[in-house]
């Protein structure tokens, strides 16, 4: 087709709409793109299910990272952001600028309020595991640390964590390889 | 005049989907590569009472002199000792707390400089014990109060290796030998 003969039918083509002829309407397919929301949702779906404990960290708290790339398992998480420790979605302690616990609330690297919400936290889950027929509870704490946090305090978490008899601790960190 | 302005009022207009569709399309893709997924794991830490029991059993079954690993962090390097000796301790001492047997990689770096420390040499101190004590797979850390939590975690991701992977011992694969020191024991004033 020469320029002129292309522009002569957009000329007509214009005068053609200008009739009022109508544009023919384009049907909508979707499902195609049904097909892809269907495949994103499992995908999500299947990612979130596959970690056993939902892991939230509070609001500007650093997670640490690690080469680790052994999964988290089951487990009741302590959330020791760089201002406050969080247990069971609920500020238990507040940390000073200087990375330390407030006066009064740790005694011998025991800390009071942790340790109270922690003990009850594991009464309940012990009678869980019983009423669910389980033998022996396995009392895994997930302490969801901030980088800059101190060894002292993480120490005191520990030492605060074993007394309410949880016995296995895990680190969550972040995969960084 | 009059019939146009009806023929206007009566005509439905309907609305392109298309392009509309055609941006949430591509909306999607942009969105999830535009997220950050952060993936969580979990480094195993077992508790100082569990680990001595453990050490017992182990001494039972080999009747080998447990290799007791130590490494204590502190604010200008590391301390590793090893069968109740200090490495570079002077002569006759079994401990000299006044030197890091592994000084900082970076001499003078802030605390929160979390590359401060010389974690390729602590990794290759791991392998040489590791080629003495093939079996041995337990190591004490400790640190002084102020070492921040991502030093403590990197210098455990240095007693493991750097290329061990323990996702399909879990499955109930062996452990693989590029693992040397993966179960740490956390513990203060193991100095």
């Amino acid at each position: 087709m020469t320029p002129e003969e292309f522009l002569a039918a957009k000329r007509a083509a214009k005068k053609a709409a200008r009739r009022g002829k109508k544009e023919e309407q384009g049907a909508l397919n979707l499902t195609s793109l049904m097909d892809v929301v269907s495949i994103i949702v499992v995908y999500l779906l299947k990612n979130y299910g596959a970690d056993p404990v939902v892991i939230m960290p509070t609001a500007g708290q650093k997670v640490p990272m690690s080469i680790a790339d052994s999964p988290i398992q089951d487990g009741i998480p302590v959330y020791i952001a760089q201002r406050s420790i969080t247990f069971n979605s609920k500020k238990i302690v507040q940390i000073d600028e200087n990375g330390d616990i407030e006066q009064g609330a740790v005694q011998n690297h025991l800390i009071g309020p942790l340790y109270d919400a922690m003990a009850e936290e594991a009464d309940k889950a012990k009678q869980m595991a019983a009423a669910q027929g389980n033998e022996e509870w396995s009392g895994r704490v997930i302490l969801v640390g901030d980088q800059s946090l101190k060894f002292s305090t993480l120490v005191d978490v520990m030492y605060t964590a074993g007394r309410a008899e949880f016995r296995e601790y895990a680190f969550c960190v972040i995969q960084n390889y | 005049m009059a019939k146009k302005k009806s023929s206007m009022e009566e005509g439905e207009v309907e609305a392109n989907l298309l392009p509309v569709m055609n941006v949430m399309f591509l909306l999607i893709p942009a969105l999830l590569l535009a997220m950050e997924v952060a993936r969580f794991a979990a480094v195993v830490v077992t508790p100082p009472k569990f680990a001595a029991q453990a050490d017992e059993k182990k001494e039972e079954k080999k009747e080998e002199k447990p290799l007791n690993l130590k490494v204590f962090i502190m604010e200008d390097g590391y301390r590793v000792s090893a069968q109740g000796q200090q490495q570079g301790a002077e002569a006759g001492k079994s401990a000299d707390s006044s030197k890091p047997t592994i000084p900082l990689a970076k001499a003078g770096a802030p605390l929160d400089d979390y590359e401060r420390y010389d974690y390729a040499a602590l990794e290759a101190e791991a392998a040489r014990y590791k080629s003495l004590f093939a079996h041995e797979t337990l190591v004490t850390i400790s640190a002084e109060n102020s070492i921040p939590m991502q030093v403590l975690i990197h210098t455990m991701d240095a007693m493991r290796g750097k290329d061990c992977r323990l996702l399909k011992a879990m499955q109930g694969e062996e452990i693989p030998p590029e693992c040397y020191f993966w179960q740490a024991v956390v513990e203060a004033g193991a100095g």
